[in-house]
């Protein structure tokens, strides 16, 4: 009869999809008949929630849909009967279970032939099909629960006799049983009743829809045993999670329930939503403070595992509730001053009464850690907000957050303060330093004025009788003392790299507020540019973060040349993006495997941490501009002159600028700086200034116009030279008169320039003061064979030098030989390679080793001594 | 020692006093003579009248603090009854006086056996280099105890405190020969050096400089900071010999210029770089060996420019305005201001005149190296002298210093010659030292 039945109903769904509604309309007279007391609206959602009877269960659907007429009379029917017996058969159903009998089929063929790969595949199928297929109270169709079930001992064995026999899996196998044994865990706890049902008796089980079953069914969800070793962590967790059992939560249980909480923790079918739900309650019943201590603790890490899995950051609301609670504990901690967190407590054995105070002891001692709470919370933040996109609301919206989150670190500190002061709890001081960097990471790199306001609110937050050791409230308004005395006590009792990122920290944060040489002379004393590169790469960020913003500064207080050679190194290498984790590098040639690419982003920072890279390009560009365009006119017009190259990054722009056949009008910042030294190369510095003006990306900068104007000061001293450089070979005598009105400077700066450019032998030219002109004087050029001999001349004693450097390494300096040499090159220094003779034997050595383009090494040379 | 004023008449040159900031780097001993200069300023030269009262109050309530502390009791009761205006000490005085001169027989009871035991000839004799050795001998043969020796630098350490220099160097150098304490030695050079420069024996100043230069690299070397602190103090008490004694300068100026010096001088210390500065510019001349002071001209001007941000007052300007920005008539200006400076000065008061004709000359080296034509008229303004005055300085100069320069009177200018480096100079210059470092290296590569 069922064959009767679904072959009429088989014909009018596959007609049409329109058909649907008709098939529903009839299907409600239908309904109606059957189930008078229903409405249309509920049918239909029934109609939707598609039940979970299969295919095979049709006639008892049937026989459930006779004997209801029996038991609609009888009123005392469970609600569930009635759905169970509303859902007659139903085509689209059918369908769907004719599909999901198929992908069974495949499943135990699978299984058979032992294929995890489509296993695993054919099971994710099932999965999606069973969704559709579930009744509205969650039970899934019972073939699936067999299959399901049958399936995971099937795969307990496998996994068990894999342990025995050495031989492997092929990798598709092998990846196919672990994505099989996930996904049943992961399914199994949605239908755990019902496979447990079917476990118990899986005869019954089957059976069971076929006769009348639903009465016993729901005792039999109810009671059930563990059955698997597996299961048994779960059973407890599945008794409370029954829900509606509210009773149970006496402050007596609190504990019991905590332990299993903690016990499936970590274990990968639990359900973390749940057990928070339950901590939620519990945390209402708990009265004592060490219930209350340990059911916040224990729920706040339940949902920092929420956000445990790969990328995936942690849920907002979870993230905020995490935030009360955590808040929340440290209020308590600050009230009931004899319970305290500390990490090397013992652990108590509490499950059958609460401990109490003993004797002699200050303090009832509970095991965790508050920093690590506080630390996850500010990394949970941090990946949210890597993970959203910065241009919209909700990036803001996020980025609040970051207040109150400062308000625990806060409070975090005051508490282990408090910790610090009893000598007998033995806190250990990288907990308070921890506490200290996560503070100062959250106040270094922003402007003075926003860190007072998160200071007048976190001191808001706590009792007014509340004080700090180390940053004491007196002192809240000042930001630049803040950070000294939070970097100071980092200096004092840390090592290591807390300590060099407090340096860092420090360092950027003077940079940022426009203390040049104070930032300059820390970071040279601190030697970090030698052993940087042994720290770990988040440091090392932190570290050019630091650099560029030196550059920055520098550039702000008009120091073009230490600006750009700050600069060079991040901006030169072309991958500042990446070097200051500001976004991924596409990977042309690509050798990052996904696991280095995973890393790369969680490294990344959030935006609004972010250094504009179009103003640094701008700032650097700029520079190199400055520098190098009257160098390149020095070397244009003396070939002897050692071809130097200060930015190669900018002579390759340039290059590729000129080679285009038609430039049209700027564009970008890029274009803004090529055409501007095109410009100044010509000497039309007015061209070149306005061009420099131009650029948008100076209204970033605070002080715009200060800095528009130091830089069109120092583009109309390059210009000068420039000009020189360029048009002296044309002249005899220059007016300084002139050349002032020319580039609008007065006669007192062109003559300095002038006199500088003469005395630094750039320059073949004399002063007339009489005439007030200058006078080039001429046979200076040199013949090509001139030229060239001096050349040889230089690469001879260099190559001396050379030979001399590699026996001085060798003998590692004990030949006295050169010390009488080195004095005959000092006191030649004095003549004409004064630079270069001075610097080598000044005996400095280490000053230029380091590199440092400061040449002030000066501090760090006297400590190291 | 905050509570040392500023002892300048002059408002804008008090801006440049160091006195407070060299005065925590000296002993109490050595800002004495200091203040005693700067009271002298005060007072008019001619008549001997005071000229600014209040001044001179404060200087002398400066005293007062300053030697509190110590046991020149006498004196210190004097300007006690001078500040308060009291005829006789209050009695206290006395009793210290009493206290003081117990503790000075005390001591030496203690020391006498010692002292007496240095003084003989046959004891001295026997004594060896080693110190160890010596003490076992001493201890052995004329029962002499660590304690004695200790005694020795206590007495020292009083009679310092009591103003007797000449003693307390006496005391210090037999205490630093017997003991092996070494801190106490470190202490008892430090002291020495102070006494040596109290009583104004330089010599013998120099060499206690040389032994606390040894010691702050040896005995300190694993404590950057203490070597960091004693350095400074090093170079602040070196400036008292740099200054008043002509044959220090050279080995001190090598001191200063030696590179942990120079570095400490940069990062703690900036204001020396004025000392060093007119020390540099007026040893010209002077030292045998140009090359040095040149290249000791390109480092102080290296660091000025470096320090720019941090220190500046008008010798450093001066360096900046003639060295690097080339703008003479900044130079001039701050030349006249640096002089004034100078004058008030403690340790420059003497050099004043030096400095300023060794800048003028600075000044007209360098004007003549970037200028071919110079107005007489013109210059002898810069200079700061009459046309006259300016000729035969020119002319001097012309003959001192061998510049290729001729003063054409007609026209009333001062003509420079610059030949053009040639070529073949440069190539010949280039090489010249090709061979023989050639030959130093086979040689060296054969042994």
């Amino acid at each position: 009869m069922s064959r009767f039945f679904r072959g009429g109903d088989d014909s009018s769904t596959e007609s049409s999809s329109d058909e649907e509604e008709l098939y529903s309309g009839s299907e409600d007279e239908a309904e109606k008949k059957e189930a008078k007391a229903e409405d249309s609206s509920s049918e239909e959602d029934d109609d939707e929630a598609e039940e979970d009877e299969s295919s095979d269960s049709d006639t008892g659907a049937q026989k459930k849909g006779l004997s209801r007429f029996l038991l609609d009379q009888d009123s005392s029917e469970s609600e569930e009967e009635e759905i169970e017996g509303t859902t007659k058969v139903k085509s689209a159903k059918d369908k769907r279970h004719d599909e999901l009998e198929a992908t069974i089929t495949v499943i135990q063929n699978g299984q058979k032939i032992s294929d995890w790969g489509s296993i695993a595949n054919e099971l994710d199928k099932l999965n999606r099909q069973v969704v559709k297929l579930q009744d509205a109270r969650g039970k899934a169709p019972k073939p699936y629960i067999k299959c399901v079930a049958e399936l995971e001992d099937f795969m307990n064995e496998t996994i068990a006799k894999q342990k025995v026999t050495p031989k492997k899996m092929n990798a598709t196998n092998a990846r196919g049983l672990n994505a099989v044994k996930q996904r049943i865990k992961k399914g199994n706890k949605d239908y755990q009743d019902q496979i447990d049902a079917f476990r118990k008796n899986s005869d019954d089980f089957m059976e069971s829809d076929e006769e009348v079953a639903p009465a016993p069914k729901v005792p039999k969800v109810r009671f059930h045993e563990p059955t698997a070793d597996e299961e048994g962590d779960d059973s407890g967790f599945a008794v409370v999670g029954k829900g509606g059992r509210v009773l149970e939560f006496t402050p007596e249980s609190i504990f019991k329930h905590l332990r299993s909480i903690m016990e499936s923790r970590g274990k990968k079918n639990t359900d973390r939503l749940e057990q928070i739900k339950i901590m939620e309650k519990l945390n209402k019943v708990a009265d004592t403070p060490y219930q209350k201590i340990r059911v916040l603790m224990t729920l706040v890490s339940a949902r920092f595992d929420l956000g445990s899995g790969g990328a995936a950051s942690m849920p907002v609301e979870h993230w905020k509730a995490a935030e009360g609670e955590l808040a929340a504990l440290l209020r308590l901690l600050d009230t009931e001053k004899d319970h305290v967190v500390i990490e090397n407590a013992e652990e108590w054995d509490d499950d059958e009464k609460a401990p109490t105070i003993a004797e002699g002891e200050k303090y009832l001692k509970i095991p965790g850690s508050i920093v690590s709470y506080i630390e996850r919370l500010d990394d949970e933040l941090t990946r949210s907000l890597q993970s959203i996109d910065p241009h919209t609301s909700e990036y803001i919206e996020r980025l609040t957050d970051e207040g109150s989150l400062y308000n625990i670190i806060f409070q975090g500190l005051l508490y282990y303060e408090m910790l610090r002061k009893d000598a007998s709890l033995e806190v250990p001081q990288e907990s308070l330093n921890r506490i200290i960097q996560r503070r100062l990471d959250h106040v270094y790199f922003k402007p003075a004025q926003v860190v007072k306001i998160l200071e007048e609110n976190c001191w808001k937050e706590v009792p007014s009788n509340v004080n700090s050791v180390i940053t004491p409230r007196t002192e809240q308004n000042d930001a630049s003392h803040l950070i000294n005395v939070l970097c100071n006590y980092l200096f004092e009792n840390s090592d290591g790299i807390i300590r060099a990122r407090a340096m860092l920290c420090q360092i950027y944060f003077l940079a940022l507020h426009d203390e040049y040489y104070r930032a300059r002379d820390m970071l040279l004393t601190s030697h970090l540019q030698e052993n940087i590169a042994n720290f770990d790469i988040n440091s090392q960020i932190l570290y050019n973060r630091t650099l560029v913003q030196v550059g920055l500064c520098a550039f702000r207080k008009g120091l073009v040349y230490d600006a750009q050679n700050t600069l060079q190194e991040i901006c030169g290498s072309g991958r500042q993006k990446e070097l200051l984790a500001q976004g991924v590098m596409m990977q042309r040639y690509s050798q990052v495997t996904p696991e280095q690419e995973r890393l790369e982003k969680q490294r990344q920072l959030p935006f609004h941490m972010h250094i504009n890279l179009e103003l640094l390009e701008c700032v650097y560009l700029t520079c190199s501009m400055l520098l190098e365009i009257p160098l390149l006119a020095q070397t244009g017009s003396s070939p002897d002159v050692k071809k130097r190259v200060i930015s190669k990054t900018y002579r390759r722009m340039l290059e590729y600028h000129e080679r285009q056949i038609f430039t049209g009008p700027p564009e970008n910042t890029r274009d803004h700086v090529m055409q501007a030294s095109k410009a100044l190369a010509a000497g039309e510095w007015k061209k070149a200034t306005e061009f420099i003006h131009n650029i948008k990306i100076w209204e970033l900068m605070p002080n715009t116009d200060n800095i528009k104007s130091l830089l069109a000061k120092q583009i109309q001293e390059e210009g000068l030279r420039t000009y020189l450089f360029t048009y002296a070979p044309f002249y005899d005598t220059l007016s300084i008169a002139t050349l002032s009105t020319m580039f609008e400077l007065d006669t007192r700066k062109v003559s300095a320039v002038v006199s500088k450019m003469i005395s630094h032998e750039e320059l073949a030219a004399a002063l007339d003061q009489v005439t007030e002109t200058v006078i080039f004087r001429k046979g200076v050029e040199l013949s090509r064979l001139q030229s060239l001999s001096l050349t040889l001349a230089d690469k001879a004693s260099a190559l001396i030098e050379t030979n001399e450097r590699t026996l001085e390494q060798r003998t590692q300096g004990s030949t006295n030989a050169f010390s009488r040499k080195d004095g005959r090159g000092g006191q030649r220094g004095g003549g004409q390679r004064g630079g270069r003779g001075g610097a080598r034997t000044g005996g400095n050595t280490q000053r230029q080793a380091g590199g440092t383009q400061f040449t002030g090494g000066a501090l760090g040379a006297a400590v190291r001594g | 020692m905050a509570s040392n004023p500023t002892a300048n008449g002059d408002a804008s040159l008090a801006e440049y006093d160091l006195m407070l900031k060299l005065a925590p780097h000296l002993d109490r001993h050595l800002i004495f003579p200091l203040l005693e200069f700067s009271a002298g300023q005060v007072v008019d030269e001619e008549s001997g009248d005071v000229k600014d009262e209040k001044k001179a109050r404060e200087i002398t309530l400066a005293k007062y603090a300053l030697l509190k502390k110590t046991n020149m009791t006498d004196y210190v009761a004097n300007l006690l009854c001078e500040l308060e205006g009291l005829k006789e000490p209050p009695a206290e005085f006395a009793d210290r006086r009493q206290k003081v001169f117990s503790q000075l027989e005390k001591y030496e009871q203690e020391t006498s056996k010692i002292t007496e035991l240095l003084e003989r000839d046959d004891v001295v004799n026997s004594l060896r280099s080693d110190k160890v050795a010596n003490l076992e001998f001493l201890k052995r043969e004329h029962e002499v105890t660590i304690e004695m020796v200790d005694a020795l630098y206590d007495y020292g350490n009083l009679q310092y405190s009591c103003g007797n220099y000449g003693d307390a160097t006496e005391l210090l150098y037999r205490f630093r020969v017997l003991s092996t304490d070494n801190d106490k030695v470190a202490s008892a050079t430090w002291g020495r050096l102070a006494c040596e420069i109290l009583i104004m024996s330089w010599e013998s100043a120099l060499e206690e400089i040389q032994k606390v230069r040894e010691s702050i690299d040896g005995r300190l070397a694993n404590n950057p900071l203490a070597q960091l602190e004693h350095r400074t103090a090093l170079v602040h008490w070196a400036l008292f010999p740099l200054f008043n004694y002509d044959k220090a300068r050279e080995p001190l100026l090598e001191l200063f210029f030696n590179a942990n010096y120079i570095n400490t001088i940069q990062a703690n210390c900036p204001w020396i770089l004025r000392y060093l500065a007119v020390a540099v510019i007026t040893s010209r001349g002077r030292t045998k060996n140009v090359g040095i002071q040149q290249k000791q001209m390109k480092d102080i001007v290296r660091i000025v420019k470096q320090e720019w941000y941090e220190y500046q007052d008008p010798i450093t300007k001066f360096v900046y305005a003639l060295c690097i920005d080339f703008d003479f008539e900044e130079a001039q200006q701050q030349l006249v201001l640096a002089e004034e400076v100078l004058r008030s000065d403690f340790f420059l008061l003497a050099h004043a005149d030096d400095f300023v004709d060794s800048a003028r000359h600075l000044i007209f080296e360098s004007y003549c190296k970037i200028h071919a034509r110079i107005a007489l008229k013109d210059l002898s303004a810069r200079l700061g002298l009459n046309k006259e005055d300016a000729e035969k300085w020119i002319v001097n100069l012309i003959r001192d210093t061998r510049l290729d320069a001729k003063i054409d009177y007609q026209e009333g200018t001062v003509v420079m010659n610059h030949p053009p480096s040639s070529v073949y100079q440069q190539v010949i210059e280039r090489t010249k030292g090709g061979f023989f470092r050639t030959q130093v290296l086979s040689a060296a590569v054969g042994r």
